[in-house]
C-alpha cells in the first residue's frame, strides 16, 4: 500500500517539475513596455481571454436568454443597428433608416457589402425571416418576443435584396433601439431543422468572428472572420471562459489566466488601491442600467395610503446604506429613470431619512398605537408588513434589515420573508405579497409603461405594485409614442414627479459595477449604462500589444 | 444465496419506484416552477402568454401530475430522460458529459482517502489510548471540521497564486489536445491535485475514525481474548479482528459509493470542475425537471446498486449473513 501511495506522489512531483518547464509567462512583465505603445494605433492579432458568469445557454441569438449568450452573440453576428457608447442608433446592418407613418414604418437600407460567414450575401429576406422567428411563439425568444409586440407581419414588406419595409400596429418611441437585439440570422441555414433546438451550438452570423467551438461547460472559443465586410477588429481570437465561482475568476484574473472579470463589491474595495494589482490590473467602476427598489403592493389594506408608503421611504437611512453597505459606490434613485438617462428629472429630491416625518405621516393616515405595544394600528388591526426578499445577497438581506430596524421605531413591525427568487417571483406576479425588495434590469429606452401603467398589473405585465393613476397613464400613453425627444422629456419629467409623490414604488438605489480588466488590454471604453459591453465598437475595440500577448500559443 | 439475491432484487425495484414517485412529486410541489424561472430571466417588456403556452405545452405541465410521471417513466425505461428546460440538449448527453469528471475526481480522493485512511485507522485500534493515537484523534477531528471553501481557498491562494506551481481551476490546460498522452496524463494529474486534497481531508479523517473504532470494538470481544489466551501470534490475532471490524467497513465503502458519482458543488464551483455537483445545483435552482429527475434517479440507483453489493459482500465477509437466511 505504501509503495502504491509512492507511486502516485513521485506521479504528483513529476507534474510539478514538468509544469516549472512549461511555465506561463510572468503577468507582472506586462507593464515594462509601457511608454513605447501607442494607444492610438491598435496592433492586429493576439488572444483575449473574457469570463462568464454563467455558463452558455444557446449560441442562437435570438433566443439567448442570459448575459452570457449576449456576449457571445456581439461576436457572431451584426444588430439591424448598432448602439453607440451614448446608447444612441447607429448603423449596423442596416446602412440607413427612416421612420414614417406616425412611427409605424421603419424603412430599412442594408449594407450592401454584409455577408455571412458562409460567405453568402445578407438579404432583406434574411430579415424578414429573423423577425418571423422572434414573434413565432414556437421560437421562445424570451428576451426578445414581448419588444417586438407591436409588429405587423402582414405589412412587412421586402422591397428588394437589400431593402426592407418593417411594419408596427402601434407607433413606439423606443422601437428603434430594440433593433439593437435583432440579430439577423440566414434563412437557408436556420430555416432547416428545429429552430428552437438545434442551432445551440453552432453558428452561422454575418458578425466579425465565426464559432470555432462551443465546448459546454468550459468555453467558447471565436476566431476573427478574414473575410468580414466591415470594420476589422484588432483581436484575432476571443476564448470566453465559464467560470461560476467569484473567487476563483479573481484569482485567475490576477494570475493573467483570464483577462477580465466582475470583480465583487468587497474585493474591489479591499484591493482597487493596492499598488502591486493596479500595475496589472485596472479596475474600472460605472452605473449600469440596473436599479434596486421596494415594491409596494397598493392592494394591501396596509399599504393602500401614499402617506405610508411615503414614511416608510422616509424609514430609510439611504445615506448610510450608500456609505456603509455599498462604501460610496451606489448613488441614490428618486424614481424610475436612472440619473444618466434624459428622462431623469433632477428636481425631483432624494427622499432623505427622517423618522419625525414619517411618524408624523402616518399617524396623519390614521394609525395610531392605540393599543401601546409599540406597533401602529387601526380598527383593531396591527400594521403589521411582510416583506419578500430573495436569498442569495448578503446587502440585501442587510438593507432590509435595516428598512425593519427604522420602520419598528416609527411604530411599523416589518417581516422579512427570504425567499429563493423562483418562489418569490411567483409569489409577487401573483399579487400574493406586500412588500418585496427587488432589482431590476433596464431596457435601453426609459420607457416605464410595463411596470407603471394600470394596463399592466400582472400576469400581463409587472406593475405589481397595481399602481393606477389616470394622470400617469397618460403621460405614460403619450411618452411612447412621442418621437420628439424634448417633448418626450418634458413628459417623463413630469411623470417622474407624480410617482415619486406616489411611491408605488420606494427607488433605493443604482449600485456601481464593478470589474477587473487586464492593463495588458488597451482599447477599452465605457458606454453610458452599457459599461464595457453591448455597445459599438466597445469589446471590438480592444487590442493587446504584440509584446503581451500571453495567451496565444506557438503555432502548431 | 439465490433467493437472498432475488429478495434483495425485489426490494430495489420496489425501492427505486417509491424513489422516483416521491422525488417526482418533491420537486413538482416546490413553489416555484420552470415557466417562474422563466419569466425571471425574461426580458424587461415580458413574455406573451401563447410563448409560455407553447412551453408549457412542449414539457406537459397543462396535463394532470400521474400522467407527467408516466409520460416520464415511459422514457426512463429506454434511458431517455427527455431534454432539459433551460438549454433543450438530451439530458442523457448532459450527464454523460458531466458523469466522467465527478468520477474522476471523486474516485482518486476516495481511493487516497481509504488507502491512507484505513491503515491510520488500523494503526490508532492497536495503540488506542496512547497520547500518539490520542493526537491523532483531535488532529482527525479537527481536519474533518474544516469547511472545505475555506480549505479550497487557501489552496488555491498558496499553490495557485503564491507559488504558482498548479492551475486554479478547469480540468486540463488550453494545449491540452496538442500533448502526449504522458503529457495529457500528468496535466490532468496536475489539476487533480487541489481538488482531490480538499476532497480527501474530510474523508480521510472519517475512515480512519471509523475503521479504529469498527476494530477496538472487535478487540474488545471475547473470542480475541479467547484467540490471544490459545498463544495466537498477534498477526493472527490481527487477521481475526479485522475480518470482523470488515462488516461496518463495507457497509460505509456502500454508503460512499454513490457518493463517487453526485459531486460536490463547492468543490465543483471553485476549481470550475465541470460536473454532477454544479450540474445539479443549477438544475434545482432553475427547476429543470427533467434533470433533477434524471440526476435522481441515476444516483438512487447507484445507490440501490451500492447497497446490493454491500449485502453480496456482507455475505460473502461473514457466513453468518448466508446462514441467517436458511435458518428462517
Amino acid at each position: 500500500m505504501s509503495r502504491r501511495f509512492a507511486a502516485l506522489l513521485a506521479l504528483l512531483l513529476l507534474g510539478f517539475a514538468c509544469h516549472r518547464e512549461r511555465k506561463q509567462p510572468e503577468t507582472a512583465t506586462a507593464t515594462a513596455t509601457d511608454t513605447v505603445i501607442d494607444d492610438s494605433k491598435p496592433q492586429d492579432g493576439g488572444t483575449l481571454i473574457r469570463r462568464l458568469e454563467t455558463d452558455i445557454v444557446t449560441v442562437n441569438p435570438i433566443i439567448q436568454s442570459t448575459i452570457s449568450d449576449r456576449y457571445i452573440a456581439d461576436y457572431l453576428f451584426t444588430p439591424l443597428v448598432y448602439l453607440d457608447e451614448d446608447l444612441q442608433p447607429i448603423p449596423g446592418l442596416a446602412d440607413s433608416w427612416d421612420v414614417s407613418d406616425g412611427g409605424k414604418l421603419y424603412h430599412f437600407e442594408l449594407n450592401e457589402k454584409a455577408t455571412f460567414s458562409d460567405g453568402t450575401p445578407v438579404r432583406a429576406s434574411d430579415v424578414l425571416f429573423t423577425l418571423q422567428k422572434i414573434v413565432d411563439p414556437k421560437s421562445e425568444a424570451l428576451q426578445i418576443v414581448g419588444a417586438f409586440e407591436y409588429l405587423d407581419l402582414s405589412r412587412t414588406k421586402v422591397i428588394d435584396d437589400h431593402t426592407i419595409d418593417i411594419a408596427f400596429r402601434q407607433p413606439l418611441a423606443a422601437q428603434l433601439l430594440r433593433f439593437n437585439d435583432v440579430f439577423v440570422l440566414p434563412e437557408h441555414v436556420y430555416a432547416k431543422g428545429n429552430f428552437r433546438q438545434d442551432y445551440n451550438s453552432t453558428a452561422v452570423g454575418s458578425g466579425p468572428y465565426r464559432l470555432v467551438k462551443r465546448e459546454p461547460g468550459k468555453e467558447v472559443i471565436v476566431e476573427r472572420r478574414e473575410d468580414y465586410w466591415g470594420q476589422k477588429p484588432p483581436l484575432k481570437t476571443v476564448v470566453l471562459k465559464y467560470i461560476v465561482d467569484h473567487s476563483t475568476a479573481w484569482a485567475a484574473l490576477k494570475r493573467g489566466d483570464i483577462d477580465e472579470t466582475r470583480v465583487t463589491s468587497d474585493i474591489f474595495l479591499r484591493e482597487r488601491n493596492n499598488p502591486d494589482l493596479t500595475k496589472i490590473i485596472d479596475f474600472k467602476r460605472f452605473y449600469t442600467l440596473s436599479y434596486n427598489f421596494v415594491a409596494w403592493n397598493t392592494r394591501s389594506p396596509h399599504l393602500n395610503d401614499k402617506r405610508v408608503r411615503h414614511a416608510l421611504a422616509m424609514c430609510i437611512p439611504i445615506d448610510s446604506v450608500i456609505q456603509d453597505l455599498y462604501h460610496g459606490t451606489a448613488r441614490a434613485m428618486t424614481g424610475p429613470f436612472t440619473p444618466d438617462d434624459f428622462a431623469y428629472n433632477p428636481t425631483v429630491p432624494v427622499i432623505r431619512y427622517d423618522l419625525e416625518g414619517a411618524k408624523r405621516l402616518i399617524t396623519s393616515a390614521g394609525w395610531l398605537d392605540s393599543d401601546g405595544d409599540g406597533i401602529r394600528d387601526k380598527n383593531g388591526k396591527p400594521l403589521k408588513i411582510e416583506m419578500i426578499i430573495f436569498t442569495g445577497s448578503a446587502t440585501t438581506t442587510q438593507f432590509a434589515q435595516m428598512l425593519q430596524a427604522e420602520a419598528k421605531k416609527a411604530g411599523v413591525d416589518i417581516e422579512l420573508d427570504q425567499l429563493d427568487s423562483s418562489i418569490g417571483i411567483q409569489r409577487i406576479l401573483a399579487g400574493n405579497y406586500e412588500a418585496a425588495y427587488l432589482g431590476f434590469d433596464l431596457d435601453n429606452d426609459p420607457d416605464p409603461f410595463n411596470i407603471l401603467h394600470t394596463s399592466q398589473f400582472p400576469p400581463r405585465g409587472q406593475n405589481f405594485a397595481y399602481y393606477s393613476n389616470p394622470e400617469a397613464d397618460r403621460l405614460i400613453e403619450q411618452a411612447r409614442v412621442e418621437m420628439d425627444k424634448s417633448k418626450r422629456k418634458d413628459l417623463y419629467w413630469r411623470l417622474h414627479e407624480i410617482v415619486a409623490d406616489e411611491q408605488p414604488y420606494t427607488w433605493t438605489v443604482q449600485v456601481s459595477s464593478k470589474w477587473g480588466v487586464s492593463r495588458r488590454v488597451r482599447g477599452v471604453e465605457v458606454s453610458r449604462g452599457y459599461g464595457l459591453f453591448r455597445f459599438y465598437p466597445g469589446l471590438l475595440a480592444w487590442w493587446i500589444p504584440r509584446d503581451q500577448r500571453v495567451h496565444d500559443h506557438a503555432p502548431k | 444465496m439465490t433467493t437472498y439475491l432475488v429478495r434483495r432484487l425485489f426490494y430495489a425495484v420496489l425501492t427505486f419506484f417509491g424513489i422516483t414517485i416521491a422525488t417526482f412529486t418533491l420537486i413538482h410541489s416546490v413553489p416555484g416552477d420552470p415557466i417562474a424561472f422563466f419569466i425571471g430571466h425574461a426580458g424587461i417588456h415580458g413574455i406573451p402568454p401563447e410563448t409560455l403556452k407553447a412551453i408549457k405545452h412542449e414539457f406537459h405541465f397543462d396535463e394532470p401530475l400521474p400522467k407527467q410521471y408516466l409520460y416520464w417513466l415511459r422514457g426512463a425505461v429506454t434511458f431517455d430522460f427527455g431534454r432539459s428546460i433551460v438549454d433543450r440538449r438530451p439530458v442523457r448527453e448532459i450527464i454523460f458529459e458531466k458523469l466522467p469528471n465527478t468520477f474522476q475526481l471523486n474516485i482518486v480522493a476516495f481511493l487516497l482517502a481509504a488507502l491512507i485512511g484505513v491503515p491510520i485507522g488500523l494503526w490508532s485500534a492497536s495503540r488506542s489510548g496512547r497520547l500518539g493515537e490520542r493526537a491523532m484523534a483531535v488532529g482527525f477531528f479537527l481536519l474533518y471540521s474544516l469547511p472545505s471553501f475555506w480549505v479550497a481557498l487557501i489552496l488555491i491562494q498558496y499553490f495557485a497564486v503564491k507559488l504558482n506551481v498548479l492551475p486554479l481551476f478547469g480540468m486540463q490546460s488550453d494545449d491540452y489536445a496538442d500533448l502526449s498522452t504522458l503529457d495529457q496524463i500528468l496535466d490532468r494529474t496536475k489539476h487533480l491535485v487541489l481538488p482531490v486534497l480538499t476532497l480527501t481531508y474530510g474523508q480521510l479523517a472519517i475512515f480512519a475514525r471509523f475503521s479504529k473504532s469498527a476494530l477496538t470494538e472487535v478487540i474488545r470481544q471475547d473470542f480475541i481474548t479467547a484467540v490471544r489466551a490459545k498463544g495466537a501470534g498477534s498477526v493472527a490475532v490481527w487477521r481475526h479482528a479485522f475480518r470482523n471490524a470488515l462488516i461496518p467497513l463495507i457497509t460505509l465503502l456502500g454508503l460512499t459509493i454513490p457518493y463517487l458519482i453526485s459531486g460536490s458543488v463547492i468543490v465543483e464551483q471553485i476549481f470550475q470542475w465541470d460536473g454532477i455537483g454544479l450540474l445539479y445545483y443549477n438544475a434545482i435552482l432553475a427547476r429543470d425537471y427533467p434533470v433533477v429527475m434524471a440526476l435522481t434517479v441515476v444516483t438512487a440507483v447507484v445507490t440501490l446498486f451500492a447497497a446490493l453489493f454491500a449485502d453480496i459482500l456482507y455475505a460473502f465477509a461473514d457466513p453468518r449473513v448466508r446462514l441467517g437466511e436458511g435458518t428462517q
